[in-house]
């Protein structure tokens, strides 16, 4: 009696899983997916991200690229007549000295990016270190760590910008280190943050009984699990660096020509709005554009990690 | 919370010390006022050196001799001249700077303000819709476009527009203030670039603010008991959407009254940023610490104003 009900409540599971399988068509397999796996699932399904990540790409390829098959070099002077008009041999129009702005403009994304990677770079490292350390040993560590961080915070960035530029400025490393210098703190804050968090948790409580060192609690055990917010930071870094750049550049303070970057080529426009616009909107829309897609994808990177996000845009 | 406003104060007093000695140092290290002077200066004799020397303790070191006697001056409300606009008191620049600031600053946080808000509620209680896209589309842009890339843009088509039709609705450069028509023609170009700067970002943020209130629990109830909708978004969601908003106002508060260096340099706007710039280029130590302190002591004090509003505005915060 009681074998037969136990074997038949087993048969019925057994129908109504074939049943369900019916119904959906396919069997059913649950896969284990990785974190990471899931979140660059996400992030394909993001298609403003997906988008922009692809015209990230072909803008940066175009910047290597283009120049190479340019019959002009961007510091050849009177490549043609000067402040020509777009034409066919110089689409891009020249300058007041009859360089080619389109090999220039092209350099000039080449040096940006190149800045702006350097930037987020050193950002990232400089803020992950400062902001895991200050989290994870808490106490005076901290309290003095947050102190030079709300210094910074506090101190107009652009005065320093400004001095620092003036004094030690003009070459692309230079510009971007003193950018970074004082792009750090965003970065240091979230960090800090996470680790806060995550130093409570019980997965770091065992690995301390286990008897790992500081060390390799932080950068084996907590590290990896800071990686999507510190990835997203950087990204939004490198739209920040760009926009800085040009700021920069548009006080004259930035990499000094011949060497082209967008910002400064903006900056030798700016005088010429009334008749040769074209040479400020160039250069002022891949700017826009690279940091319009650097955000975007950002915000889907962000969208992507969070495991609570409901519906991706 | 008067215990802990004294006691933020004064946390905040080595914070200040700190931030002044770091840029009176820069300052000093960035070239020395002499130089500066005499390169432009060709009747000036030894006594004239000597002088200038005497006058900003240049044979005494940076650090601390002489940030310790800027700072004792600046304590008892002496800030020093300015050494390219004819040894005027720093202080009656900053005053006069600042009031032309205000006039930008002013108008432009208004409708920062409530732009923000309604944009980012619009956008958050249609989220998904048509207009939502528009908005954050919007926004997007705004955030990632260069400031004086808007500020050009802007130059460029009201000199288009003179170009094609003859007329001239903006000015776009320089300050006129004499009547009030002159006032919105001057000063319409730097508020629009001053509102782009932050209204972008702000409603971006007011939108995930709301979203959050949208989807907790009490609007739920609210909905559920059946209040209308003009009612749980306005009476219930509202008042705590705005709360986190608070400290975003009065950092951009700050940073709008200590100057907007970028958009005041474009439009020739005679403002305390300006002045910054070409105080900097100028090598004007004492008129750089001013705006300097300004911007420092804007910061500070509206953070810690934030601060306590906060508490004001949601009871759970407790200071201790």
């Amino acid at each position: 009696m009681e074998s037969w009900t136990r074997g038949s409540a087993l048969t019925e599971i057994k129908v109504s899983e074939t049943a369900l399988e019916l119904a959906i068509g396919e069997e059913i397999t649950t896969e284990a997916k990785s974190l990471g796996r899931q979140t660059w699932e996400r992030l394909l399904h993001h298609r403003l991200a997906v988008g922009s990540g692809v015209i990230l790409i072909l803008l940066s390829i175009s910047f290597w690229v283009v120049p190479n098959f340019s019959p002009y070099l961007f510091d050849q002077v009177a490549a043609g007549p000067p402040r020509s008009a777009p034409s066919m041999s110089h689409p891009f129009g020249t300058d007041p000295i009859g360089r080619d702005l389109m090999v220039r403009t092209f350099t000039g994304g080449q040096y940006s990016i190149r800045i702006a990677a350097l930037v987020a770079i050193t950002t990232t490292l400089i803020g992950a270190v400062i902001g895991a350390i200050s989290g994870f040993f808490g106490r005076w560590v901290d309290a003095s760590l947050s102190w030079i961080t709300n210094m910074v915070l506090v101190i107009p960035a652009l005065v320093v910008l400004l001095v620092l530029a003036l004094r030690y400025g003009s070459g692309p490393w230079a510009i971007a280190f003193i950018i970074a210098a004082l792009s750090w703190p965003r970065i240091a804050r979230i960090v800090r943050g996470l680790f806060l968090t995550f130093k409570e948790q019980d997965f770091v409580q065992a690995a301390r009984a286990a008897g790992a060192k500081p060390a390799r609690i932080m950068f084996r055990h907590i590290l990896p699990n800071t990686f999507g917010p510190i990835m997203v930071e950087t990204t939004l870094n490198v739209g920040a660096a760009i926009i800085l750049e040009s700021t920069l550049s548009f006080f004259s303070l930035g990499v000094r020509p011949p060497t082209p970057t967008l910002g400064n080529l903006m900056e030798a426009a700016k005088g010429a709005i009334d008749s040769r616009a074209y040479e400020l909107l160039i250069p002022g829309a891949i700017v826009t554009l690279i940091s319009l897609c650097v955000n975007f994808l950002g915000d889907g990177l962000r969208d992507a990690l969070d495991p609570t996000t409901k519906r991706s845009r | 919370m008067l215990i802990y406003a004294v006691r933020r104060i004064i946390a905040t007093i080595p914070l200040v010390l700190a931030a002044t000695s770091i840029v009176f140092v820069l300052t000093s290290l960035g070239g020395d006022p002499v130089t500066a002077k005499l390169a432009t200066c060709t009747t000036c004799d030894a006594s004239a050196y000597q002088r200038l020397i005497d006058l900003y303790e240049l044979d005494k070191p940076i650090y601390p001799q002489r940030y310790l006697s800027w700072l004792t001056d600046a304590v008892s409300g002496d800030l020093g001249v300015s050494l390219t606009q004819g040894e005027r008191p720093v202080k009656d620049i900053l005053i006069e700077r600042g009031k032309n600031t205000f006039m930008i600053a002013i108008p432009a946080f208004l409708l920062i303000a409530a732009g923000a808000v309604a944009f980012g509620v619009y956008s958050a209680v249609r989220q998904y819709s048509i207009s939502d896209y528009v908005i954050t589309g919007a926004s997007f842009i705004g955030i990632s476009m260069p400031t004086f890339f808007f500020g050009l843009l802007l130059q460029f088509f009201v000199v288009y527009w003179l170009q094609k039709t003859g007329q001239k609705f903006f000015y776009t450069s320089g300050i006129h203030i004499d009547t009030f028509t002159e006032y919105i023609k001057s000063a319409s170009l730097p508020i629009m670039t001053l509102i782009l700067v932050s209204l972008a970002g702000e409603s971006r943020f007011q939108r995930a603010a709301t979203l959050e209130v949208i989807n907790s629990d009490y609007i739920r109830t609210a909905r559920a008991k059946g209040l209308p909708e003009r009612t749980v978004i306005f009476k219930h969601a509202l008042r705590n959407a705005l709360i986190p908003l608070v400290t975003v106002w009065a950092l951009d508060f700050a940073a709008l009254l200590s100057g907007a260096v970028v958009t005041e340099t474009i439009f020739a706007w005679p403002g305390l940023g300006r002045e910054l710039i070409s105080a900097t280029f100028a090598q004007d130590l004492d008129l750089m610490m001013g705006v300097t302190v300004v911007a420092i002591f804007l910061t500070v004090s509206f953070n810690l104003i934030a601060d306590l509003l906060y508490g004001v505005l949601d009871p759970r915060i407790r200071f201790d």
